[in-house]
């Protein structure tokens, strides 16, 4: 008996969202990423359009981060120079984006001002020709005049900029506005409060497709099944055209699955665990494969080696299988 | 123990209480009332008082001020009396102040649709007096005194339904027969199990009268009803003295099972605002309590078993359970209420922890299980209960909105009364406001329809985003949007204007407790047609019940999401639909025989289970609601 393949129609299709600026479009990089864009569910390409392939973006940090041995070791010495390391990850590990974290922002650390911030995000732009994503330090107070210092003396390059939350929105997307970036929205494992930041941000007059939800994702073993399946009734939402859903998600796959304990004890100190390399890579790469699986366009990866495996993932789930 | 005594102005009340007992205690061993919104757990700040001199002691002061503690300012509930003492209630302590209830509909913005269903169900009242004259006894003719009053009962009621009589009657029937010359009145109960004689006295044309009470967790009210004619001859209502050891009732099943003396206390308090309710009709009408021969209280459960004095530990404690649905009638002379002795007092039955009488009672006055339309019936209180349905099937759940639109937990909250603010307009450009005010007088507070109003208002003028934050950079730079230290907050009257010495503003705590009440309720809309899977249109007849249901703006409710946007045709008032199923009931032994079908027919949706309140509660958080969609007569206004 002949089996008809059952398709689903849906309505509509996840926003598509444009990262950087070339020379032509007011901008500096060489290249732009596009993300979103697909009117299918996550690689069902026989029933829709997968439009635009996940990208990745490596974590750099303006000052040396406090990370596991297991991922700083594959960067050597320039984990000490945003410049060099951005670099490193661009020319070594293809990422397709830089994703710069002002940590040295934080009051209660280096407490870098605005200008200093904007000046590390400058140097990284002039050295690297890819998109840029740029987060602040989590002091929501200091954040609004970093990324609004950030903002202005990056006018053009239309940035993905960090962090719009419900409680704290306006001055950062005030900023991506009138200086044309877009915005991360991040909220609480929560699809209720993602729509209605997005119904806020919009209601401010920034348009849909510059908008990124971070869903404000768990590691694997960690809560990464309320992501699943939060992720999963963003993506529903968007084909089944809910406007304030349809936007491309971003996953910050580097820090959650880095601070898991898998991620970082050794094996003598949990001899059933196995070796501490390998399941500190497939602990990020796993979370970040479950993820893919649910619609996450942007990946904010650290650990090198897990980038190659996620990699190659991404490229066999764009092969057709109409 | 040492005695001392405490003196509380400006009252001059005095009192002598044991070394250690806490002011709340001795204010209300005093007569004098102090709000007690958590139950005396020293968290919210509603009981202060002033110690103007003598030695008390203070566990707690909670988050009253430096300045305030050198002034005297205390937590009543957390200070103790170490010595003689002279104390000051001020009046935004006392429960009084803000609470008593305006019963009266005069005053509704609003016009109530009542239906009278007792046509339907039948007169037949579930007490009644009748008048027999017995034989004398003779020597031929020797029977028994109660075998001479019952036989002739017998012939008079025509029927063979059991007769009985209390001891208590019968130890007083003899001389009572023969003072009377066996010309006699007698009041008894006519019940489907059969009639009890409540008292027996020389014949006389006085009207017998039954009492239809609803006791709120908020406010009680009694209606007072001929049981001859129907009539309600007199209304009276009052808060119920039991917010004394809290606003809600987790917070009074908390008191009351800390100790048996705190249960008999908390028993007390609302057996005696229903003896004063009684008193002030009976003195107004000129009647005494051997008049009124039948009562029918409907109240949510806790209420219920408060009333007679059971433990009601369990309905807080998952799985949720109370001690009693369906409570046997008691005599009054068992709980203390100040009817004959004899007389029963029905309770309404329950459904389940929270949902109880008085939404049983609500929806048998709502007329629903007769009906073949979908009806939606809201009573807009503190507990929130929601009941859907009709003929075929009912479903019912509570959401715990919580006292907001009662006036509880806002900072100028207040009941619809003279001073309340019902209307607010604000020009949103220059911010100005224009207030509609009660008796247009000066302004004290807002009310529940204020609120709403305001609500609505704050958010066209951009004073606040959907999701309730205040925006400080308002580009008018009004005076009016202020940050105090721990909140922000916007002045609907200066106080000059509010003719007293403090401008009344409504905060973003405010605006926040609101927007939870508002989603609350439609959240518990929304998962009740969930569970049955119908849309929000399927809905025929909305019918809205409490107090405050009565001054709601239709318009205002949907504007800001707490009503679902239907055509307004749709929208029904019942008022308070609970005293009225009381009375119907008091009324019509087949209305209370299906009052107790009704209890059993309705299931109860338990909120806590599964995804789906909180899911939709969270989306309600918002003005009107996340998913624009519902509210397609509002999407554009914002």
């Amino acid at each position: 008996m002949a089996v008809a393949l059952v398709k689903e129609r849906y309505q509509s299709k996840v926003g598509e969202v444009v990262i950087g600026a070339t020379a032509a479009e007011g901008g500096t990089r060489t290249s732009v990423v596009k993300v979103g864009g697909d009117s299918t569910l996550p690689f069902l390409h026989f029933e829709g359009k997968v439009e635009n392939r996940a990208a990745i973006a490596l974590e750099v940090t303006d000052v040396p981060p406090a990370w596991s041995d297991t991922v700083k070791g594959q960067y050597g010495d320039v984990i000490n120079d945003p410049v060099a390391w951005a670099k490193k990850c661009v020319e070594e590990y293809n990422a397709d984006m830089i994703y710069l974290k002002l940590i040295g922002a934080n009051p209660e650390g280096e407490n870098r001002s605005p200008e200093e911030c904007a000046k590390v995000v400058k140097d990284v732009l002039a050295a690297v020709g890819v998109p840029l994503i740029v987060a602040g330090c989590e002091d929501p107070e200091k954040d609004n005049e970093v990324l609004a210092a950030v903002a202005e003396a990056t006018s053009g390059e239309n940035l993905l900029i960090g962090i719009a939350e419900q409680d704290n929105y306006k001055s950062i997307t005030a900023a991506a506005m009138v200086h044309k970036h877009n915005l991360i929205a991040r909220s609480p494992l929560d699809i209720n409060i993602c729509k209605q930041l997005n119904i806020l941000i919009s209601e401010m007059g920034l348009p849909l497709n510059r908008i990124v939800i971070d869903p404000m994702i768990g590691g694997l073993g960690y809560g990464i099944e309320y992501a699943y399946s939060i992720m999963e009734r963003a993506r529903l939402g968007s084909l089944a055209n809910d406007k304030m859903l349809s936007m491309p998600m971003i996953c910050t796959v580097g820090y959650e699955a880095n601070r898991a304990k898998e991620a970082n004890a050794s094996a003598e100190e949990f001899p059933g665990w196995g070796d501490l390399n390998d399941r500190a890579i497939l602990w990020e790469a796993l979370t970040a494969a479950g993820l893919l699986q649910v619609g996450a366009s942007i990946l904010l990866m650290r650990n090198p080696a897990a980038v190659k495996l996620v990699q190659q993932n991404i490229a066999d789930l764009m092969e057709m299988n109409a | 123990m040492e005695k001392f005594q405490v003196k509380f102005m400006p009252d001059q009340q005095v009192i002598e209480v044991e070394q250690g007992t806490s002011l709340l205690k001795a204010a209300s061993q005093a007569g004098i009332f102090i709000k007690s919104s958590c139950g005396g757990k020293g968290t919210c700040g509603a009981c202060k008082v002033t110690v103007i001199s003598g030695e008390a002691k203070s566990e707690r002061t909670g988050n009253l001020s430096p300045e305030q503690l050198s002034r005297g300012v205390r937590l009543s509930c957390h200070t103790f009396v170490e010595g003689d003492l002279t104390v000051e209630v001020p009046p935004e302590s006392r429960l009084q102040a803000h609470q008593v209830l305006l019963e009266d509909a005069n005053a509704a913005l609003l016009t109530e649709t009542s239906k009278d269903l007792l046509t339907y169900y039948g007169y037949h009242p579930l007490a009644r007096k009748v008048n027999i004259r017995c034989s004398e006894p003779t020597l031929t003719d020797n029977a028994g005194d109660w075998t001479r009053l019952s036989i002739e009962l017998k012939r008079v009621l025509q029927s063979d339904k059991p007769l009985t009589i209390p001891l208590s009657v019968l130890q007083t029937l003899p001389e009572t027969l023969r003072q009377a010359h066996w010309d006699l009145s007698v009041i008894l109960t006519d019940l489907e199990s059969g009639y009890t004689v409540l008292h027996v006295e020389p014949a006389n044309d006085r009207p017998c009268y039954g009492l239809a009470i609803d006791v709120g967790t908020t406010t009680v009210v009694v209606y007072l009803v001929d049981l001859d004619s129907g009539e309600i001859v007199d209304k009276q209502g009052s808060y119920n003295k039991q917010a004394q050891f809290g606003d809600d009732v987790i917070s009074r099943i908390v008191y009351a099972v800390d100790s048996t003396e705190n249960m008999a206390e908390i028993q007390k308090a609302v057996v005696d605002t229903v003896n004063v309710l009684i008193e002030g009709i009976l003195e107004r009408q000129s009647l005494t309590s051997q008049n009124i021969a039948s009562a029918v209280i409907a109240g949510n459960t806790t209420m219920s078993q408060l009333f007679l004095g059971i433990n009601p530990r369990y309905i807080r404690l998952e799985p949720y359970i109370p001690t009693v649905n369906s409570t046997p009638a008691v005599s009054a002379r068992e709980i203390g209420l100040r009817l004959l002795p004899e007389a029963l007092i029905h309770t309404y039955p329950s459904v389940a922890s929270y949902v109880g009488g008085d939404i049983v009672s609500g929806a048998l006055a709502t007329d629903m299980a007769n009906s073949d339309e979908i009806i939606l019936f809201i009573d807009i209180g503190t507990n929130g209960e929601i009941v859907l349905g009709n003929k075929d099937w009912l479903v019912s759940c509570a959401c715990s909105a919580g006292p907001c639109f009662e006036g509880g937990g806002i900072l100028f909250g207040m009941r619809a009364m003279p001073g309340a603010i019902e209307r607010v307009d604000i020009d949103p450009e220059s911010l100005d406001v224009k207030l509609k005010v009660v008796g247009k007088i000066a302004p004290v507070g807002i009310c529940g329809s204020g609120l709403v109003d305001c609500l609505a208002k704050l958010r066209k003028a951009g004073i606040i985003d959907r999701a309730g934050n205040f925006q400080l950079e308002h580009p008018s730079q009004s005076a009016r949007i202020r940050a105090t230290e721990d909140d922000k907050e916007f002045v609907l009257a200066w106080a000059h204007q509010a003719g007293g010495d403090k401008d009344i503003v409504i905060s973003e705590n405010d605006v926040k407790n609101l927007i939870r009440a508002k989603g609350a309720i439609y959240a518990g809309i929304r998962s009740l047609l969930q569970t049955v899977a119908l849309e929000i249109d399927m809905i025929e007849r909305i019918v809205i019940g409490g107090g405050f249901g009565n001054y709601l703006n239709v318009h205002d409710s949907v504007e800001i999401g707490l009503l679902p946007d239907l055509p307004q045709e749709k929208f029904e008032f019942i008022g308070n639909s609970s005293v009225k199923g009381a009375r119907l009931a008091l009324l019509s032994q087949k209305a209370w025989n299906e009052a107790a079908d009704l209890a059993r027919k309705m299931t109860y949706i338990e909120l806590s289970i599964g995804t789906t309140f909180m899911d939709e509660f969270v989306s309600a958080l918002f003005l009107p609601h996340t998913d624009l969609s519902l509210f397609p007569s509002v999407e554009g206004t914002f």
